[in-house]
């Protein structure tokens, strides 16, 4: 039982952590059909620029997020810009696969030498003593990813159906030409999406480094297993992201405690595996028909 | 049948590798020339998925891995030769590449890359954690092999490798200019054409993975023996980008592009390594493209606004590489970035480059792809499969209350039709009224909500498009689909995939049986594309026809089928009115072969003239139904066109 | 207030249109008939950016705006329902009718009162009042088309497109479509029409245009083409 209690609570945590990243996913092919293969480089970049803040800055972690968010947005703008509207111009899916994978794998290079290899520690905002639920041991800070993931999505929703500004987006996700015939201008939205694409990813950074190390190849799997999320849930379901990332941190959490640490990875992988062979539109996800 | 054009580059090659190991004899630099035949050999395989079948893997580090301890593991666990280790890596990897194959069924482009992606990550785990197999981080040491009873020296090893390198790149090659090549090609440019052209979508998908994990397990393993030790860490994420960007860069679709991509990623982390060589090459490369781009915009072959960003990229590089004291820990980056200048500026590889920049510069028109040789191809013979006389009449097509449904609306609403042997039976209406998806109904596209159709007394309902599409049961498309990166008789070629029998190692070894198959196809492509009045664009890419060409080469390639029913899908559709008439007289004699004609048009003098019978449908339900004339003058028809 | 002049156009390798010219005065309702394949909805599809066209002029109050893209002619103040409606599927016909007037939001055009003109676009078309917090993908055609409609009134245009805004729809649906067509028309909205059904579009309209295979064929006063045998022959062939 308080095996139990705690794998679904760090798994909750982890997988949380997944969904918010996999959100970023859906923003940026919701809008525009692509979507970011470094996605798990800018939360790494977020980590990372959030230590120097923290580290040698002294900046208040709280401060922090802000600055954290801001650099986010920077870089995703700059990861449209270069990578994708090229790509969209020319109709070349193979580009804008290709470049986000180029520059996924240069803005990992860049963080080796400015941050070094090394895995290092980043000072937790909370206090470090487990709370003691239901038998399980569960770290303040995992509360706080949990809260701090719900209320990214949930100021994002509120964003996309109070504002204007989210209905363009909205819209242009919907219908890119009808949104064009509105007087949006929907390359902006594109740009728009994907910097707040990397935002969300650069703020999970920071939600998720106090828990774990933070080096520059922390982004690799947690790119390829919010992908994961993404699939399994849908790419066009919110809700289906949240039980996606959900399903995969606790069964993922299971496997390591059960089979082993090394296999952890590997449940999530035959998942998606699974998922693209049978219902590649994800379990909660709408199939489209065919157009000939 | 060997024309010195098919044996030169085989020549070159092994005069190249003989002229390289009687010069050189340090083994670093033999080491190193084995390295790059064995990516070569791996990329072979992987254009096969990327140039081919147009995808984006980025697990074949896994395959590639899988290959190595293959023979790793039969070695250290069981003591094989490698006369075993060989053909068992071979056969091991290129069935993962199948399972790699099934999840990457259903889907494409960023879903396929990700399921690629998974699939060499697994990989990579388990090779990491099943130690009593593999001894996990441990690794594996191999001796070089014994070959015909003693331990190989360096250099018999090398020319080992060098005869496998070559035997793959003639095996690749014949591969990839036969029919299976063409059904690649095809599934790339156009999978719902290529299903209906009877080529199924799902076993080409297969067997190019298959294919292409032989190769990548034929190389893994002969890596292993090379190296002398393999460890589950060289097979990672980073692997798998590199060999893309050999193969981008080198150019895809292009056994020249794999030997020079090869060779760039071997040499350029040695290049990096030693900061000052590089900047020499770096500063070198920069002045040729200054020089280059000063020289094409003075000629007018391009201009400054397309080369400013690779200029400044390459200068750029130059110029960091002397702010930078040790290039080697700017690999990655350097790789990323060129990766981003391939992408863009340089899309066909530095092969396709060069070829354009030599005919740019020549002032010669791009010539046509001529793979195809046509000497003594014989054209006269005769195209259609001569069903004339054969039961003028009787129902050939029964569609028995056919409903089709996509969420709540009804696109087609209880319909019947009765097509008649030997006719031409025209399907009209107002736009939306279902007539395309009554066309994707009788193909397999869809699957009826409700009802039957009855084609020769047999249901097609649930049958996929290839098989039906090899029962008889021929199409054209709305908006034409021909497979545009190949030539006119590519197209009608995959048309006449269905006649080919002979396997993968009648196609490797050029035997009889699959040579006979060939020069056939040829002659009857030629015919059928004579027939058309296109025989003089046989080697002209699909997607430079004029437009109206476009739809006839579709007409001819569904005759390739040897249809008994014939769906035109609105052949009239932009075309002229010279070309129109051309039209109507390929119909006709193709009607009077025997085959039975389903035509949707909107010409109505099109349709007026040809047809026999005309049904009209209208909000998915038929309105009227009987000769030309008779639904012309029907008032629900004018209602339902005019609104009167 | 909308001339074309000459313009071509067309997808890729296929040329659609050949030199189309046509005029929409200020406060008229010009229609463009013809059968499908024509090339109407490419004509619309030149005009409002959604592709852009290869040659000829097209110019609005005055500005060429060939070969703007589709938000910077929006903002001029031209509204396109375009064929096949392209409601957003997802939002509540509210949020469709507030997305109709976008650019006054953000100030690329004239602000107004929006609250006010969202209700007065709901009295107008009643079906939609009493469904406006229902998600339009759920409507049916006909209220999805009066929803593309009120959407493009919503921008308060200088000109509204509509394209085949009677396609897909049962003839009792076509009649309250035209009958809201006349409606805007008596209250001034220049707007240019394109349609499949001649005979309801002329009954509407001022002017109108017939295309042939991307040529205009011929064109007059509607009450002129109503009685003219070259527009029946434009569709079912025959003589002409």
């Amino acid at each position: 039982m308080e095996i139990l209690a705690q794998i679904l609570s760090s798994g909750i945590a982890v997988g949380m952590i997944y969904a918010v990243i996999a959100f970023g996913f859906q923003l940026t092919f919701a809008t525009s059909g692509t979507l970011n293969f470094g996605q798990g480089e800018a939360l790494m970049l977020g980590a990372l620029v959030g230590l120097t803040c923290v580290d040698t800055l002294g900046m208040n972690y709280w401060l922090m997020i802000p600055v954290v968010c801001a650099f986010g947005m920077i870089q995703g703008g700059v990861v449209e810009l270069i990578g994708v509207r090229p790509a969209i111009k020319i109709k070349s899916e193979f580009g804008w696969i290709m470049s986000t994978i180029a520059l996924g794998i240069i803005f990992k290079n860049v963080a080796e030498n400015i941050w070094g290899r090394d895995a290092l520690p980043f000072p937790s905002p909370l206090s470090t003593d487990p709370i003691n639920f239901m038998g399980a041991n569960i770290m303040p800070m995992e509360i706080l990813v949990v809260f701090g993931a719900l209320a990214m999505m949930l100021l994002v929703e509120f964003f996309n159906r109070k504002t204007i500004f989210g209905k363009a987006v909205v819209a242009t996700s919907n219908d890119r030409d009808a949104a064009g015939l509105m007087g949006i201008n929907t390359s902006l939205v594109i740009t728009f999406s994907y910097a707040l694409s990397s935002l969300t990813a650069a703020f999970a950074g920071v939600l998720i480094a106090p828990l774990t190390l933070t080096g520059a190849t922390m982004g690799g799997a947690l790119g390829l297993k919010a992908f994961a999320v993404a699939i399994i849930g849908g790419l066009s379901s919110g809700l289906g992201i949240i039980v996606g990332g959900l399903i995969l941190g606790i069964v993922e959490t299971a496997t390591g405690f059960y089979i082993s640490t090394g296999y952890k990875d590997v449940p999530g992988l035959l998942l998606l595996l699974l998922v693209l062979a049978y219902k590649p539109s994800g379990l909660f996800g709408k199939s489209a028909i065919k157009k000939v | 049948m060997m024309k010195l054009k098919s044996i030169l580059p085989v020549l070159i090659a092994v005069l190249a590798l003989l002229g390289f190991s009687l010069a050189v004899h340090n083994p670093y630099y033999i080491h190193l020339a084995e390295t790059i035949l064995i990516y070569i050999i791996l990329l072979f395989g992987l254009d096969i998925v990327v140039g081919y079948v147009g995808q984006v893997s980025l697990g074949h580090a896994g395959l590639f891995g899988i290959g190595s301890y293959t023979a790793g593991v039969l070695f250290m666990q069981f003591g094989m030769p490698i006369w075993v280790t060989i053909p068992a890596a071979i056969i091991v990897t290129a069935v993962f590449g199948g399972l790699l194959a099934l999840p990457a069924l259903k889907v494409v482009g960023p879903y396929l890359a990700m399921v690629t992606l998974a699939f060499g990550t697994i990989v990579q785990i388990l090779i990491n954690e099943m130690t009593w197999l593999t001894e996990g981080p441990l690794g594996i040491k191999l001796p070089l092999p014994q070959i015909l009873g003693t331990t190989a020296s360096e250099f018999e090893y090398f020319w080992l490798v060098a005869i496998l390198a070559l035997a793959s790149m003639v095996v690749v090659d014949r591969f990839l200019k036969s029919q299976i090549g063409r059904a690649f090609e095809a599934l790339r440019d156009s999978p719902i054409a290529c299903d209906c052209m009877g080529v199924s979508v799902y076993r080409f998908k297969v067997i190019a993975f298959v294919i292409s994990a032989g190769f990548a397990g034929l190389a893994g393993c002969l890596y292993a023996y090379s190296e002398q030790y393999i460890s589950p860490n060289t097979y990672n994420y980073e692997l798998s980008i590199l060999f893309l960007l050999a193969i981008i860069m080198g150019g895809r679709k292009s056994r020249t592009g794999a030997i020079i991509g090869a060779a760039i990623i071997v040499l350029l982390p040695k290049l990096l390594d030693d900061v000052h060589l590089f900047r020499i090459v770096a500063s070198g490369i920069a002045i040729l493209m200054f020089v280059g781009s000063v020289v094409a915009i003075g000629k007018q072959i391009t201009t400054f606004k397309r080369v400013v960003i690779p200029l400044i990229g390459t200068v750029g590089l130059a110029l960091f590489s002397f702010w930078l004291e040790n290039i080697a820990d700017w690999r990655l980056s350097i790789f990323g970035f060129m990766i981003l200048l391939v992408v863009y500026y340089l899309q066909d590889g530095i092969v396709g480059f060069a070829k354009s920049f030599y005919l740019a510069l020549s002032g010669k028109a791009k010539t046509a792809r001529g793979d195809m040789n046509l000497d003594g191809v014989d054209d006269s013979v005769s195209f259609i499969s001569d069903v004339a006389g054969q039961n003028v009449g009787e129902e050939l097509l029964k569609v028995d209350s056919v409903l089709m449904q996509f969420g709540g609306l009804k696109a087609l609403n209880n319909v019947n039709l009765s097509i008649k042997r030997g006719t031409i039976h025209g399907l009209i209406g107002p736009n939306g009224s279902g007539k395309s998806t009554m066309m994707n109904v009788l193909t397999g596209i869809y699957v009826p909500t409700a009802g039957n159709v009855l084609y020769s007394g047999n249901s097609v309902v649930g049958k996929t498009s290839s098989d039906i599409a090899l029962s008889g049961i021929a199409r054209t498309f709305q908006n034409v689909q021909l497979f545009g990166e190949m030539t006119a008789l590519q197209n009608i070629m995959v048309g006449l995939h269905h006649t080919f029998k002979s396997n993968l190692f009648e196609i490797a070894l050029h035997l009889p049986r699959y040579l006979r198959e060939e020069y056939e196809a040829r002659s009857r492509g030629m015919a059928l594309l004579k027939f058309v009045g296109l025989e003089d664009l046989a080697n002209e890419e699909a997607r430079n026809l004029p437009y109206g060409k476009q739809r006839l080469l579709e007409i001819a390639r569904a005759l390739a089928l040897d249809p008994e029913l014939l769906l035109l899908d609105e052949p009239a559709a932009g075309l002229t009115a010279p070309d129109i008439k051309e039209l109507l007289r390929i119909i006709r004699k193709i009607r009077d072969s025997g085959v039975t004609f389903i035509l949707i048009e909107h010409h109505m003098d099109v349709v007026m003239s040809l047809c026999d019978t005309v049904s009209v449908l209208d909000f998915g339900q038929k309105i009227a139904e009987g000769k030309p004339a008779e639904v012309q003058a029907d008032e629900k028809v004018i209602h339902a066109y005019l609104g009167t | 207030m909308l001339s074309i002049k000459n313009l071509e156009a067309g997808y890729g390798k296929v040329k659609v249109l050949h030199g189309i010219s046509i005029d929409v005065p200020k406060g008229q309702v010009v229609t463009l008939i013809g059968s499908n394949g024509a090339g109407k909805t490419t004509t619309m599809r030149a005009i409002t950016g959604m592709i852009k066209p290869t040659g000829g002029e097209v110019v609005m109050a005055g500005e060429n705006i060939s070969g703007y893209d589709s938000y910077q002619i929006a903002r001029l103040g031209l509204a396109h329902s375009p064929e096949g409606r392209r409601v957003f599927t997802n939002m509540t016909i509210t949020d469709n009718l507030l997305l109709g007037a976008f650019p006054r939001f953000t100030g690329k055009r004239p602000k107004g009162d929006i609250k006010h003109d969202l209700e007065r676009a709901l009295e107008m078309f009643p079906r939609l009042k009493e469904r406006r917090n229902q998600l339009s993908g759920t409507l049916s055609g006909g209220e999805q088309q009066m929803l593309a409609m009120a959407r493009a009134v919503m921008l308060n245009p200088e000109i509204i497109l509509l394209d085949e805004p009677s396609m897909g729809l049962a003839p009792i649906l076509v009649e309250e479509v035209f009958k809201i067509i006349s409606s805007l028309k008596s209250q001034g909205v220049t707007m240019l029409l394109v349609e499949q059904f001649a005979a309801a579009a002329l009954e509407v309209a001022d002017y109108g245009y017939v295309m042939e295979n991307g040529k205009i064929a011929t064109h007059g006063p509607a009450e002129k083409l109503k009685v003219d045998p070259a527009v029946k022959a434009a569709y079912l062939g025959g003589s002409h």
